[in-house]
């Protein structure tokens, strides 16, 4: 039995993370079930758009990023690549995808393993070398297999909601939502601010979580790859190549906000190395640390 | 998917999965039946891919696998190589007349991997049969499972040739059934 290093303090952390979020989630359901606000329709709306969302987000981010699917035959090298790290993983393989674009960048998306697809920039596999390449799909590979697209999409389901409230009072009054029989209608005032209020604390915990979900995704790639060094030369690459070109590039990923219409879930499906946000000296901070524990315990 | 890769997912941990050699010796029988109805002849040599770790332990546990197949060398006559590819994979490839010599050696140095606590970097064991086109049958120890890879030109594979090794050899062979696992493997050194 492989004992590798374990990041108990970060799985709490992500735990926590998410009974927070759940505990707010509830709270807001209460509030409005107490009120009487007739949220059923609003539900539905919601739950469409992020079933749409869900089923549809490789093709939308790909779409999006001008990503390319490759056949195996177009990139044999990258794909075998690949293929190694999902036979030691004992995962199916996702398919893989390029984008015509200098800046070295990654990013995965899909809602199941076998749906998801890993695209790399050409900047990327110029930049990189072997055992950097294999690092960096190891840590999108782990994306994939931590179901991140789902877990955020989950996540940020009573979120968009709330926004959603939010924005519907501001746009009619309280219009739209009407209260149910029996309701206390005089309590209608407070709804915007609560549902304000959920979607912030919410949004914050959403964003908190897919840090934690980064800094999982870098020790499932030193897991898998066995190498934690080579991921932290790949980021450190990256980061110094990026530090001399304008940032307005990487952030054509907010692009993406005016598409999803919903801030709050618009980064869920695409878990870019650098748009969420760990600081990249973090990251390395905490392979750093894996490979001391690799040091001291082996495996 | 079970409740605890369920759980790990959710909290982002990764477990590998551990190798199984319960079906590695498959092959001894099998490539009986090869050579007989297939007229297939199991070449001299096999191989074994695997991930080199950054640890020490690593280190320790390869130069054991050097030290042993030594060792057992003097007994059988099986001699060795080490290499390591262009996508930085360790390679042990055996040479050895006897079949049954050189898939106890591939079962040595998995073995020994597995006992050191790398055997969830283990890629695959490699056997290969016939003269001129070679046909190679590779173990998959994660699957605990073998499928058939017969290279073609230009990095296309005969797969016609492949299905219908796979039905005469599918009672002997625990073969995987998903084909879509049956990944090739380019410039197998051997």
């Amino acid at each position: 039995m492989v004992r590798w290093p374990h990041d108990l303090g970060l799985q709490i952390r992500m735990a926590g993370t998410l009974f927070l979020l759940a505990l707010v989630y509830f709270v807001f359901i209460a509030v409005l079930a107490y009120i009487g606000v007739e949220t059923l329709l609003l539900l539905v709306i919601v739950t469409i758009i992020l079933l749409l969302q869900y089923f549809f987000s490789d093709k939308i981010t790909l779409w999006s990023m001008g990503a390319r699917q490759v056949s195996e035959q177009e990139e044999p090298h990258l794909y075998e690549t690949l293929t190694r790290l999902c036979t030691i993983a004992g995962i199916p393989r996702p398919r893989l995808a390029i984008v015509d674009n200098n800046i070295p960048n990654a990013f995965a998306t899909g809602r199941n393993q076998k749906n998801s697809v890993i695209a790399v920039t050409s900047g990327l596999r110029t930049m990189l070398n072997q055992e950097e390449l294999e690092a960096v799909l190891a840590h999108e590979l782990s994306h994939v297999r931590n179901r991140d697209v789902m877990v955020i999409t989950l996540a940020s389901f009573i979120s968009t909601a709330a926004w959603f409230i939010f924005r519907s009072f501001l746009i009619s009054g309280t219009g739209q939502l009407r209260g149910g029989r029996g309701g206390r209608q005089n309590l209608l005032f407070i709804i915007p601010l609560i549902a304000a209020a959920v979607w912030i604390i919410s949004f914050l915990l959403i964003k908190a979580l897919s840090r934690y979900r980064e800094f999982a995704a870098d020790r499932g790639s030193a897991v898998l790859t066995g190498q934690p060094s080579h991921l932290a030369s790949a980021l450190m690459k990256i980061s110094g190549l990026m530090a001399r070109v304008p940032t307005n590039d990487l952030r054509k990923v907010e692009g993406m906000n005016a598409f999803f219409i919903i801030p709050a879930i618009s980064g869920s499906s695409i878990f870019n190395l650098f748009s969420t946000h760990p600081t990249v000296e973090q990251r390395l901070a905490a392979l750093e640390q894996i490979e001391q524990e690799l040091g001291r315990h082996g495996t | 998917m079970g409740l605890r890769e369920t759980l790990d997912a959710v909290l982002g941990a990764t477990r590998l999965p551990k190798s199984n050699l319960d079906k590695l010796f498959a092959i001894s029988t099998a490539s009986i039946t090869m050579q007989s109805e297939l007229d297939l002849k199991p070449a001299p040599a096999a191989g074994i891919c695997f991930k080199p770790v950054e640890s020490s332990r690593f280190d320790a546990a390869k130069n054991e696998i050097g030290e042993l197949l030594r060792f057992s060398s003097k007994e059988s006559g099986t001699t060795f190589r080490i290499e390591t590819d262009e996508y930085r994979f360790i390679w042990v490839i055996l040479t050895d007349p006897d079949f049954e010599d050189l898939v106890a050696g591939i079962h040595l140095v998995s073995l020994t991997l597995i006992e050191k606590g790398f055997g969830a970097y283990l890629l695959c064991a490699i056997f290969r049969f016939g003269n001129g086109k070679p046909v190679y049958w590779i173990y998959n120890f994660k699957q605990g499972r073998y499928y058939p890879f017969i290279p073609a030109a230009d990095k296309t594979r005969d797969n016609a040739s492949e299905f219908r090794i796979r039905s005469r050899m599918e009672k002997e062979l625990p073969i995987e059934n998903d084909v879509e696992r049956w990944y090739p493997l380019w410039g197998i050194p051997l």
